[in-house]
């Protein structure tokens, strides 16, 4: 576990400043993934490095609380599931393994009101999966490297 | 048995040296890759994924299974990471 800074100036800086704008940089870099450079592996490690700077600074015990180390893995899980499933789905409907044409993505876009094909409605939903996965394994190969044997801490 | 190895390994470069005489140029426009699949990949993306990205097309769609083999290297990375690190991990016998 990383232990907290004592600068309160620090503190400031990183929570008011620092985190927010990378986390919605990051998430910039992943919506715009379609138009321009950028996608699920870029923005999930952009993101992944807001959430080390805060633990970081604030120390994982006071940070930990919005990203916390044991559902890392299920969120890691959920990634590549999305992934996989995404890709079985057009197997139901009689078409080949991530072949996103069959995918049922009508409803989107009658509620949107705009025009998507269901392949860019797919690429989408990879995308998801990938920055899922990326920005949970990345913190949890933090949290378990700067992890303490149990004795060694006070909790 | 050093030596031996050593002119094993020259005869080798001196086989991909002989070889790479007939690869194409890099950036070649005439090159088998760029003259096949390159002009399909950018017609396919406008007609049926799109979105002005042939990169992100490329990535999730037409190297779908790709991306998905690279998604499952970072997930089983994370899993041996904490695999290996993880402590405080009581087993049954008591020991940890």
């Amino acid at each position: 576990m990383t232990e907290r800074h004592d600068s309160a100036i620090l503190h400031f800086v990183v929570r008011v400043f620092m985190v927010p704008f990378i986390v919605m940089f990051g998430t910039y870099v992943f919506i715009h993934g379609e138009l321009s450079p950028g996608g699920g592996f870029q923005a999930g490690a952009i993101v992944a490095s807001a959430f080390v700077l805060a633990r970081l600074t604030l120390g994982n015990k006071h940070s930990s609380p919005r990203f916390a180390t044991r559902i890392l893995i299920w969120f890691s899980s959920l990634g590549v599931g999305i992934y996989v499933l995404a890709g079985m789905i057009p197997m139901f409907y009689g078409d080949n393994f991530l072949d996103y044409n069959s995918l049922p993505t009508a409803w989107f876009n009658d509620i949107a009101a705009h025009h998507r094909t269901a392949r860019a409605m797919g690429i989408f939903i990879v995308e998801v999966g990938v920055f899922i996965a990326v920005l949970s394994v990345l913190l949890m190969m933090y949290d378990y490297l700067t992890l303490r044997p149990r004795d060694d801490t006070d909790d | 048995m050093k030596w031996l190895t050593l002119a094993f390994l020259i005869s080798f470069a001196g086989l991909f040296i002989y070889a790479s005489a007939d690869l194409p140029d890099r950036a070649d426009p005439h090159a088998p890759a760029t003259e096949h699949l390159a002009p399909e990949f950018i017609a396919l993306t406008d007609e049926e994924v799109e979105i002005p990205n042939i990169v992100s097309a490329i990535l999730a769609d037409f190297r779908g299974y790709d991306t998905l083999g690279e998604t499952i290297v970072i997930f089983t990375a994370g899993l041996a990471v904490l695999l290996a690190l993880q402590r405080g991990y009581k087993r049954d016998d008591g020991t940890s």
